[in-house]
């Protein structure tokens, strides 16, 4: 007995005495791990982070949306098609190899190959080397937007993942359910090379010693992830000093982490658009626009900011965030009650009527409450309301089968660009193009060839006005509920400096992070 | 005769054996096949695999090649052949063996029942015998009230009262998690929270709150079958013997309340199983019921038939010892369903 | 003849609860909360599952003896912007419905079960008795939750708001109902070879006739007790299947998903949208199983032990 007492003591000297001074650690608490270490197995905001923080791309958004060279040192237009990109020399993988345009080449015929990626890559031709630090990549039609594209270009160690693991499978296998070895091997150019993860728990990451960038400011040598899910946890966590950067913060705590003097809360506005969707297939009432503008007229959604985002959020009445090129200054949110049953009465539906409405509850910032709150509001002008809320597992497959009236839509364009947002959410659908995979029961032929026109119009000016006359069409037609772009929100120690690595796409650089 | 007696002792017993693991089967058969029938309700577990940009074909053909679309009948047979051989399905979620990632989940619950027995057991005992030694005394009366409190408190709303006083106000105890663990056995299969500071701290909140469901409980069955027992005739001639109160009390009655107290403790840890549900998902605790939590809100369907087949079969075994050890103490009690 | 008033009046019953200032306290305090729950809709200052009261600027305003507090709401609003006071009056009702219904099909199942159980005997009687042990290995929360995820998405969205309360009814109900009988199983097995028994079969009434009218009035005290605590039991487990996001839907919370909404909020400061509805349920739930426990000492010391 004495003896394991004393084995159980010599465990704690051991064990409180590894945590070693001198090192910036950092624990960040986010909502989810990733789900793979293989940067192309899936399109996630979450997959995309984990890619910044060991991978590199050619290019990446800086804070203000221009690009910065990270692999790619320059790059320069050959032709209509044709965007030439200088490789950086001296760049080591994880793995020790040297990094050359073999490796891009190698990533971007990998990513052809993923069910996820496979789409976005859809307007290239390919890649090609021109020599060993140099690649040409090229489109089928001139795009507009193939710089936007080349943030998604992460190059993987083509020598690193060939061959054939111990199972026997090719190490390049993508694999969504079970094993492969990109699932639990990695070797990157990026900041951090992973020591240990198991998922669903924590990922363990140090700073890679041969890095290339000597000009990062960034000092964190250890950085630990840990999901928590549960909003409250989270905070609890932050404030009691159990990690040190936690994200996203639930607008209910916003006053709380910003209050408390050991913590800050730092937001930045981000181009994901709430919306609702009014299915005019399943509803005849719907079909009147008297009726969805009735409706959009209804929602307090800026009350919903106010109240329910706790102001951190941009009111919207249109698809793409200021900024955007589509983004047209004269559209405002509509809240008028008044007006709102004038139009119900105009259009014969004084005494309303009964919808049904489906919302996910754990996909967007505080989704179910503003379902909730959007159906009382409906209530207000005599529509009732059935909803029904659920985690996105089954959302989705809800969504795909167009089963309520109404569905709840968050989007953030891929390409930062407003044609992104048509092309999904408000095109006709079509199964064959693949066009408004997320358009519940809108269709207007004229948004369409707009759309499609502005793909492929490289004069700017005349693409920012078809992408405008689209948001305008939009608005008379009231063809979706408008609510707000969420923004997204850190809360970390004060002694970490968080304003300098976020940017609107919600990428946190950890890399560059300075903690002082 | 005693030879032949016990003989046919150990016959029935077998056959109690024999059918006890036929009806577990048939309850594995059962619970497997429901929680088949119920998995594509679920939700979908393709559309948590892929990123919201993958078109609806490409989403039917990666459910073709996890055979997702194959026929039920087809579907359950492959499940049942390889659950056979100890595989239970790949969890979506985890992307490892079901099995593997439930053993990995179960220590995280077992040390939270294991801590708030301990807690059950130290605490109802002292004051389940007091209160019947002295029923009449305020201690007692104010343990009985208390207890009466207690059983109507539920489970998430202790946990969250416990967290917004000392976590939250008082700010003396973490309010989520396990805090720093060890891995018991070097393979990472038993990281227990038992061997550091800050996981012990972390273990006493939400033992308590599980505990504050069944401690009421057994503060009670301790206290009325202690006064059941001091009114024996065993009693009443221990005393007459001339034996000291401490005598009689502790080693006389007490012995004898244990017997039905146990069983019932057996038992009722069933219950509180089902209660670290609650309790593991205000307090964020990574362990089974969390798990399961997860499970049906990513539709990790194989996850979740695997699990139900997992603590289906514990219960049934559990029962099946708790059977058989009953039957071994208490020999006039008929094994279950022998005429 | 002495009428049943009569009777009751000069009962041990009545002339235990006289005594007994805890039990008349509960009791009180229990015909108050069913008061509130029948009268609810007249008594509330508004009605918070109707859309028309609603309004999301109200959101989390504190109760009204603290700063922001309002007259209009006097325990304050939750995050929607519904009155608390309300909200918790319709809670209860919600609660007791499908408190009561959920026991009622427990011991209507329990009930038939038992004594086909034990007056029949044999082979039925091993049957039955193997269900009612199987689920009752089988931690009935674990069940409840099980049957609630089926139940969720096998119905469409309109009905599933409409059908809430009679589902989770049909869910506690058929989670819970081998307590019941195993106990009239056991105390029909006492009854069974009792002379009066004996003496209606000779007489030849047919076996149902004697089962529901002569052997189950006997075991009816047994049936009471248990039934008021499980009454207490199915209201917690209403609660908990809300609290877990099975039970009633968003748009008419019960007081289980109410604690489940305010969590989020005791971190931020709103901790009335937890605290009011949760000691609203406990003392609600406290006063049942005090009756029951009363009960329980009057009619049949020796029963149900713990």
């Amino acid at each position: 007995m004495k003896k394991l007492v004393l084995l159980a003591l010599s465990l704690f000297l051991v064990l409180s005495f590894t945590v070693s001074a001198g090192a910036k650690t950092l624990k960040v608490g986010l909502d989810a791990d990733p789900v793979s270490l293989d940067p192309q197995v899936q399109l996630s905001g979450g997959m995309l982070q984990l890619s910044h923080w060991v991978f590199d791309p050619l290019v990446r958004w800086t804070q203000e949306l221009t690009f910065e060279p990270r692999l790619a040192t320059k790059w320069e237009r050959k032709d209509e098609l044709t965007m030439r990109f200088y490789l950086r020399k001296g760049v080591k993988f994880h793995s020790g190899n040297t990094f050359s345009a073999k490796d891009v080449k190698w990533s971007f015929d990998r990513m052809r190959t993923s069910v996820d990626f496979k789409g976005l890559l859809e307007p290239f031709d390919g890649c090609y080397i021109i020599d060993d630090y140099t690649v040409d990549i090229k489109t089928k039609k001139p795009y507009a937007l193939l710089l936007n594209m080349s943030t998604y270009f992460f190059a993987m160690d083509s020598e690193f993942y060939t061959g054939t693991d111990a199972n026997g499978q090719p190490k390049d296998a993508i694999v969504k359910i079970g094993e492969s070895f990109a699932l639990n091997n990695e070797s990157g150019t990026g900041p951090f090379v992973v020591t240990k993860r198991e998922q669903g728990l924590v990922i363990e990451m140090e700073r890679f010693k041969d890095y290339w960038d000597k000009n990062c400011p960034g000092n964190v040598t250890k950085f630990t992830l840990v999901p928590i899910k549960e909003n409250a946890t989270r905070v609890a966590a932050l404030l009691s000093g159990d990690v040190d950067f936690i994200s996203p913060v639930p607008p209910q705590d916003f006053r709380r982490v910003n209050s408390d003097d050991k913590v800050k809360l730092v937001t930045i506005s981000g181009g994901r658009i709430i919306t609702f969707q009014m299915n005019q297939n399943r509803v005849e009432a719907l079909k009147d626009v008297r009726v969805r503008q009735a409706i959009v007229h209804a929602v307090n959604n800026a009350g919903i900011v106010q109240k329910i985002m706790k102001g951190t959020a941009t009111v919207a009445a249109q698809q793409g965030p200021r900024g955007y090129a589509g983004y047209k200054e004269t559209l405002k949110p509509r809240y008028d009650l008044k007006k709102a049953k004038a139009l119900m009465r105009e259009a014969g539906y004084a005494n309303g009527f009964e919808i049904t409405m489906m919302a996910p509850n754990n996909r967007y910032v505080n989704d179910a409450k503003i379902a909730e709150a959007t159906a009382q509001m409906l209530g207000k002008i005599g529509i009732k309301v059935n909803l029904k809320t659920m985690p996105k597992a089954q959302y989705w497959n809800e969504f795909d089968a167009r089963a309520a009236d109404m569905m709840m839509i968050g989007w953030h364009s891929d390409t930062e660009d407003s044609g992104n947002f048509s092309e999904f959410l408000m095109m006709c659908e079509n199964k064959e193009t693949g066009y408004g995979q997320y358009n519940s029961g809108y269709c207007n032929p004229k948004v369409d060839e707009l759309t499609i026109a502005a793909q492929s119009e490289t004069d700017l000016d005349k693409r920012t006005a078809m992408l405008q006359e689209i948001e305008q069409i939009l608005y008379d037609d009231a063809a979706f509920i408008p609510f707000h772009w969420q923004n997204h929100s850190y809360g970390a120690k004060k002694n970490l400096k968080v304003k300098e690595i976020i940017n609107a796409m919600n990428f946190p650089y950890f890399g560059d992070l300075v903690v002082e | 005769m005693a030879v032949s007696k016990f003989g046919k002792i150990e016959n029935h017993m077998f056959a109690f054996i024999i059918r006890r693991i036929i009806q577990a089967l048939l309850v594995m058969m059962i619970i497997s096949l429901v929680g088949f029938a119920i998995k594509n309700k679920i939700g979908d577990p393709v559309r948590d695999l892929v990123g919201e940009r993958v078109t609806p074909g490409e989403r039917a053909e990666i459910a073709d090649n996890m055979g997702l679309n194959d026929p039920f009948l087809i579907q359950y047979v492959r499940f049942v052949k390889h659950a056979v051989k100890g595989d239970l399905g790949r969890s979506f979620l985890y992307n490892k063996p079901a099995l593997e990632v439930i053993i990995k989940h179960a220590p995280a619950t077992i040390e939270l029942l294991i801590g708030s027995a301990l807690i059950i057991i130290l605490v109802s005992l002292p004051l389940g015998v007091y209160s019947a030694l002295k029923p009449r005394s305020l201690l007692s009366r104010f343990t009985m009230s208390f207890s009466t409190l207690g059983v109507s408190m539920p489970v998430f709303f202790t946990a969250i009262l416990l967290i917004y006083l000392f976590a939250v106000n008082l700010q003396v105890l973490p309010s989520y998690g396990r805090g720093e663990t060890v891995d018991l056995f070097g393979n990472g299969y038993w990281n227990t929270g038992f061997l550091t500071i800050d996981g012990l701290k972390h273990l006493i909140l939400p033992c308590i709150s599980l505990s504050s469901i069944m401690l009421p409980l057994f503060i009670r069955l301790i206290r009325s079958e202690m006064m059941e027992v001091l009114e024996t005739e065993y009693i009443k001639y221990a005393w007459a013997k001339g034996l000291s109160p401490a005598r009689v009390w502790l080693i006389h009655a007490f012995k004898n309340t244990l017997l039905p107290v146990v069983t019932v403790f057996g038992v009722q840890m069933g219950l509180t199983f089902a209660f670290t549900i609650l309790t593991e998902l205000v307090f964020q605790w990574q362990g089974m019921g969390f798990m399961f939590l997860e499970a049906v809100q990513r539709a990790d369907t194989s996850l979740l038939v695997a699990y139900l087949v997992v603590v289906g079969s514990v219960f049934v075994l559990v029962n099946t010892i708790v059977d058989i050890l009953y039957g071994f103490i208490n020999p006039t009690v008929r094994i279950a369903g022998t005429k | 003849m002495k009428t049943k008033l009569q009777k009751f009046k000069e009962s041990y019953f009545l002339y235990a609860f006289k005594r007994d200032r805890v039990a008349m306290a509960s009791f009180i305090v229990l015909v108050i909360f069913l008061i509130l729950a029948i009268t609810a809709p007249w008594i509330s200052p508004m009605n918070p599952y109707d859309a028309e009261n609603i309004d999301i600027m109200n959101s989390e305003i504190p109760p009204m003896w603290m700063a922001d507090g309002s007259s209009e709401f006097i325990l304050g609003t939750d995050n929607m912007g519904r009155d608390m006071l309300s909200t918790m009056f319709y809670g209860l009702r919600t609660s007791i419905i499908i408190g009561l219904g959920a026991v009622a099909l427990q011991a209507f199942i329990g009930v038939v079960l038992g004594l086909s159980a034990g007056y029949l005997g044999g082979k039925t009687d091993a049957i039955l008795m193997r269900i009612a042990d199987i689920q009752f290995s089988f931690p009935y929360l674990i069940m409840a939750i099980f049957i609630a995820a089926i139940f969720q998405v096998a119905f469409g969205v309109g009905s599933y708001e409409r059908l809430a309360v009679p589902l989770l009814t049909i869910i506690i109900g058929l989670s819970n109902w081998p307590i019941f009988a195993r106990t009239i199983r056991a105390s029909v097995m006492g009854e069974k070879n009792k002379e009066y028994v004996e003496a209606a079969r000779v007489i030849g009434f047919p076996k149902f006739t004697i089962m529901f009218r002569h052997v189950l009035p006997n075991s009816l005290t047994s049936v009471m007790v248990i039934f008021t605590i499980q009454v207490a039991s199915a209201v917690q487990s209403e609660a908990a299947l809300s609290f877990l996001g099975f039970g009633m839907p968003v748009t008419r919370p019960s007081l289980g998903s109410l604690i489940r909404a305010g969590q989020e909020f005791i971190f931020s400061g709103s901790w009335w949208i937890t605290i009011f509805p949760g000691l609203w349920l406990v003392i609600f739930v406290l006063v049942i199983n005090l009756l029951g426990d009363w009960l329980r000492d009057v009619l049949n010391p020796k029963l149900y032990k713990g």
